[in-house]
């Protein structure tokens, strides 16, 4: 079994055996990154055709998390294409890392660069990250209700600071909806991670 | 007779036991789960719900205020480490990590070590009436809670605190019904057995342990179901309530397959339900997330012997389909519903719930779980009222039968 299928049927322990061997063999790199990102690009699937379930996902998201580790001090800097920036945390008020973990794993294997902020993130750090990296994409993650106030601050704030023309904003968690994406002012919501990827394709991806 | 509005032809308790039963009552009854909500529109701090004035202070103000409602959805802990019991995990509290105006939070980090599951199997086997508590007080309290210590100091300053709980909840659930003529929900309740492996274990420990040990968390889960039954009998007895709560916070499908919650959730839950129906007592079941694929699963457990409580991310008009003949359905005004929406939008949908899901019986009004502190009070109220509006049955009205 190939290193993406190995990693698609959640092969924690046959995925990093391989992807040592093959680094070992002197495998180019970057394949093999492509190759995970495959497989993970299939647990997607899986896990949006309800064959897969936040086990699997969170599950082959710490492989994929290992597999980088294992790989990344063989990549040459600057030698990887970024899709574009992304910056992402759970907003002010909040703690919980679940969903906003799995979304930052998602999205790096998808090809963002993810600078993730952490939790109980207030609205000017997004700002300040969004000015300095030059992120297209903002993305709040919460699972309380208290999140909505601090979303729709993040928003504002984006807005004064003149960053909203070129930085999109997607939010999600626990109780987000259209109806809460409308009250915050974002650009768009994600039910899960899989779609979270499909929404940074659809605002910033090329 | 007390009577909760003008019209009732039955008492609070009345009622509720009609819809538990699948009958249908005078009217579709109303039970919020309210307690941070409480809170925050009696202005105070999160922090001080666990002062029993404080919190009963609120409560009573929320009832006067917005209600009134039919029963008491009893989730107030006066004591950080009772409330472990509900959810064991590591805890930032208001107050103390968190400002005094944040709701409680809860980190995913490793209580239960994974031979746990062995040592409750073994203990269960020598003695399986208090597998349960010692579970709790001798492994998981003490590593959630630095301050307590482990061994005697764990019982030593765990058995009086929840002493003193549940006479403190035995006033109250008293004060409720006789002034309020008010229902209790269910006299005690626990997290399942293997929601709680989910949450002490940590998502990523417990991910591994399905995948690779389903057996052993199946198992252990089950070895537990005799030390439930034997605290939850005494402590219903003391309640005076024939009912009790089992929290099942992990086992949607959000957090699992059908395949997995059938096959490794599911079977010491149905196992503690026929159990506690051979002691006359009856559940509440409390179904966070979307149980959408369980809910055939569900169809297993005895008719008549539950309610499902859901949260907004099941679909609950389907759920009446499924299994509105068997189970009696609970909710589910959602969070968002109640802090961004209009009080028409709150009216209107709990219309339909009422005219849906209350067709024949077998229905409880509530919010989707805990009724968000951040809810408009002006909703609350427009959900409290509509099943004086839209609640009373015709007297031709028959059961549901699917």
């Amino acid at each position: 079994m190939n290193i993406s299928n190995l990693i698609a049927e959640i092969e924690e322990e046959k995925t990093l055996e391989a992807v040592k061997q093959a680094i070992a063999d002197g495998a180019d790199p970057l394949s093999l990154i492509e190759e995970m990102r495959g497989g993970m690009s299939l647990v997607g699937e899986r896990f949006e055709s309800k064959e897969y379930f936040l086990p699997e996902l969170i599950l082959s998201g710490e492989i994929f998390k290992q597999a980088v580790a294992i790989v990344e001090p063989h990549v040459k800097r600057g030698a990887t294409h970024s899709r574009g920036t992304v910056i992402l945390g759970t907003v002010k008020g909040d703690v919980h890392d679940i969903g906003k973990d799995l979304v930052g794993i998602m999205l790096r294997c998808a090809g963002y660069d993810v600078h993730d902020l952490g939790v109980d993130v207030p609205p000017t750090a997004f700002v300040e990250k969004a000015k300095e990296t030059k992120a297209g994409l903002v993305a709040l993650s919460g699972l309380l209700t208290v999140v909505y106030e601090s979303m729709k601050s993040t928003v504002e704030e984006l807005e004064e600071a003149g960053l909203r023309d070129r930085t999109k904003v997607m939010i999600g968690g626990g109780s987000i909806n259209e109806k809460v994406r409308e009250y915050t002012g974002a650009d768009a919501y994600g039910k899960d991670p899989a779609e979270a990827v499909r929404l940074a394709h659809r605002l910033i991806g090329s | 007779m007390q009577r909760i509005h003008e019209n009732d032809t039955m008492e609070a308790d009345e009622r509720l036991e009609a819809a538990l039963h699948l009958r249908v009552p005078d009217r579709v009854p109303v039970s919020p789960l309210i307690y941070y909500f409480a809170a925050r529109h009696a202005g105070m701090n999160y922090a001080d719900l666990y002062s029993p004035a404080k919190y009963n202070q609120a409560l009573d103000q929320c009832f006067s205020e917005l209600g009134p409602w039919d029963a008491v959805y009893p989730l107030n802990f006066y004591y950080p480490e009772i409330n472990s019991f509900l959810f064991p995990m590591k805890v930032l509290e208001p107050g103390r990590e968190l400002p005094e105006d944040s709701i409680r939070q809860f980190l995913e980090e490793e209580v239960m070590l994974f031979d746990d599951y062995d040592w409750i199997v073994r203990t269960s086997a020598r003695n399986p009436r208090l597998v349960h508590l010692r579970l709790f007080l001798e492994k998981w309290i003490p590593r959630i809670h630095d301050h307590i210590g482990e061994g005697w100091r764990s019982y030593g300053y765990m058995v009086p605190r929840m002493m003193i709980h549940l006479i403190r909840w035995r006033s109250e659930f008293r004060r409720w019904r006789k002034k309020r003529g008010l229902a209790l929900l269910y006299g005690y309740g626990y997290e399942a057995p293997f929601d709680n492996f989910s949450m002490a274990r940590g998502l990523l420990n417990f991910a591994r342990d399905l995948r690779n040990h389903p057996e052993e968390i199946r198992k252990a889960a089950e070895s537990q179901v005799e030390s439930y039954v034997f605290s939850m009998k005494l402590a219903c007895r003391y309640m005076d309530c024939n009912r009790v709560m089992i929290a099942l916070h992990r086992s949607s499908n959000h957090f699992m397959s059908p395949d997995m919650f059938k096959k490794i959730s599911f079977p010491s839950v149905k196992r503690l339900v026929e159990r506690l129906e051979e002691e006359g007592l009856y559940c509440v079941l409390h179904c966070d997330g979307d149980w959408g694929l369980n809910l055939e699963t569900l169809r297993e457990l005895p008719a008549g012997r539950c309610i499902a409580q859901f949260d907004g991310a099941t679909d609950i008009f389907r759920a009446k389909e499924i299994i509105g003949d068997r189970i009696c359905i609970y909710g589910d005004v959602p969070a968002d519903l109640l802090t961004l929406g209009s009080p028409d939008e709150v009216d209107e949908y709990c219309h339909r719930l009422i005219e849906e899901v209350g067709r024949g019986g077998g229905f409880i009004l509530g919010s989707g779980c805990e009724l968000a502190p951040t809810a408009k009070p002006e909703n609350v109220k427009v959900m409290m009222d509509a099943v004086r509006k839209y609640g009373y049955y015709d007297s031709s009205a028959r059961p549901h039968i699917v």
